[in-house]
């Protein structure tokens, strides 16, 4: 479904991201796992068109189409969502209309107000916060409007940047079983996380990035088992 | 306290700073640069009710409505050829700062540089006992008020001005929703610039006509922006009705010394509040 070939993400002359290749299927989940600044971020928004990878810096497919060069927007139209790091919400604006803000490229009013209900369903929580401005959210519900947000756009792949990141552990536990729910339904993911074990719990497939490139890959009930993610990533 | 008149004076001259300085912070709030030339946008709005009232006999109310749709494709114009072309916010200032003088010597060359008077389209005065106010005025009062509804309502109650506000507080992720920053640029300098050419062309009867009648009001809106808070187009409301009374107010009490002293005023609200009225605090 989604197809990585060989990219390279240049910030001037430091590459942050150098020869990656990755592949994902559809109702996949892979974690990406790499300490900070490995290169996590510019790989998900090298996929999401906001760092443009040129045409002889690697290719980028989805669902057969190269999308390298394409615009954010083009690129989410075809169903790739992503859950920005620290959520970027929109903090004068309420939660509702954050959530129209995700809805943005769809035009059928029913199946927007029905993915609206559906998203207060698996987020009980924001639907007393509707009239609220987003910015007065606590943590962990900044957080679910992120994801409820990016779900409003009914994507087929979610990719998710560092959402455990400033939780506690009694929400990031609630937010990994909203996870494992949204792909139960379908949704394939990609899930960046410095919490590595958490990424490796969820997952099914995981890749190590190490300095921009890939270091390692493979199931995450081996890599729960390498010596040297035990060492680097799990504290163990 | 002086007189009802200069109250009502200031009043005509807020709506002005006001319908400017909105339309300059929206334009800054989605492109990110003030454009500079506003204030030639007001004066050629000036130009073309002039001409089409008394050349065309174009009714006055449809003038101003030509002015604002000449005047957002001018700016649309000057977003496309001018800003798009130009890297960099200092550079792209540089450049709306030259347009000032390309666009003051274009109308001067056109339309010579001699004072020119509209008359009165609603001549009549409006006694209301304790003051008197000329119809002219209040339909510059009215047409703000118009003005700003329509604009509330744009922004709060449409999928345009949603977007609008999403691009103004967080560009990222509102284009990771397929929100194209680059169409509403040309929506909000369009907009922008048809608010500022509305001003010049409503108040065309009450003041001399030239090519050079965009300067106060620019510096005005200019002020109104800084005081209210840049960025903020609650700010910018605020800062344009205490910037049009306090002008009026003082050059009634003090004729030449009255800019020195609005100035004055002027640095003193920003020495107690640098971030301006309704500006977010820098932390």
């Amino acid at each position: 479904m989604l197809e990585l070939k060989n990219i390279w993400v240049k910030y001037g002359k430091k590459a942050a991201v150098r020869k990656l290749s990755l592949s994902v299927n559809k109702g996949d989940f892979v974690t990406i796992l790499g300490a900070n600044g490995a290169g996590k971020t510019t790989m998900l928004n090298a996929i999401s068109g906001i760092v443009k990878v040129k045409k002889n810096e690697g290719e980028i497919y989805f669902k057969g189409e190269k999308i390298n060069g394409w615009k954010p927007g083009k690129i989410a139209s075809l169903g790739i969502i992503q859950i920005p790091e620290g959520r970027k919400l929109f903090p004068l604006l309420t939660v509702k209309e954050n959530l129209l803000i995700g809805a943005y490229l769809r035009k059928d009013r029913k199946g927007i107000q029905q993915s609206m209900d559906e998203a207060l369903t698996l987020f009980p929580v924001l639907k007393d916060k509707l009239n609220a401005k987003s910015r007065e959210l606590s943590g962990g519900q900044q957080q679910m409007l992120a994801i409820a947000r990016g779900l409003m756009a009914k994507p087929e792949m979610l990719l998710l940047d560092e959402p455990s990141l400033g939780l506690s552990p009694l929400i990031r536990q609630q937010l990994a079983e909203t996870i494992k729910e949204i792909h139960r339904e379908g949704v394939t993911l990609v899930l960046v996380e410095q919490n590595a074990r958490l990424g490796l719990m969820l997952a099914s497939y995981g890749y190590v990035l190490e300095n921009g490139e890939m270091s390692l890959q493979g199931k995450t009930s081996d890599l729960l088992k390498n010596d040297d993610v035990k060492k680097a990533y799990l504290g163990v | 306290m002086p007189p009802a008149e200069i109250l009502i004076e200031g009043l005509t001259q807020s709506c002005i700073y006001m319908t400017m300085a909105f339309g300059m912070v929206l334009v800054f709030s989605i492109l990110g640069i003030l454009n500079w030339t506003h204030g030639q946008l007001f004066m050629l709005g000036a130009f073309i009710v002039f001409y089409s009232t008394t050349a065309a006999g174009i009714p006055f109310p449809i003038g101003i409505l030509l002015a604002g749709l000449v005047m957002a494709g001018i700016g649309i114009l000057i977003k496309k050829f001018i800003i798009d072309r130009i890297k960099g916010e200092l550079y792209i200032g540089v450049a709306t700062l030259a347009l000032i003088f390309a666009l003051e010597g274009a109308a001067s060359l056109l339309f010579t540089s001699d004072d020119r008077g509209l008359a009165i389209i609603l001549p009549g005065v409006l006694n209301l006992g304790v003051v008197a106010i000329s119809y002219q005025k209040m339909a510059v009062i009215i047409f703000t008020l118009i003005v700003m509804t329509a604009m509330y309502f744009v922004l709060n109650h449409t999928k345009v001005g949603l977007a609008i506000r999403a691009v103004a507080q967080q560009p990222v992720a509102a284009s990771l929703y397929g929100i194209s920053t680059e169409r509403l640029s040309l929506i909000v300098m369009g907009i922008g610039c048809a608010l500022a050419a509305m001003a010049g062309a409503i108040m065309a009867p009450l003041y001399p006509i030239n090519p050079f009648i965009g300067r106060t009001p620019m510096i005005m809106a200019l002020l109104a922006i800084v005081i209210g808070g840049l960025g903020s187009l609650t700010g910018a409301i605020v800062g344009g009705l205490i910037l049009g009374f306090l002008h009026s107010v003082i050059a009634y009490y003090i004729s030449y010394l009255s800019e020195v002293v609005l100035f004055g005023l002027i640095i003193l609200i920003l020495l107690v509040r640098p971030q301006g009225l309704f500006g977010a605090s820098a932390k």
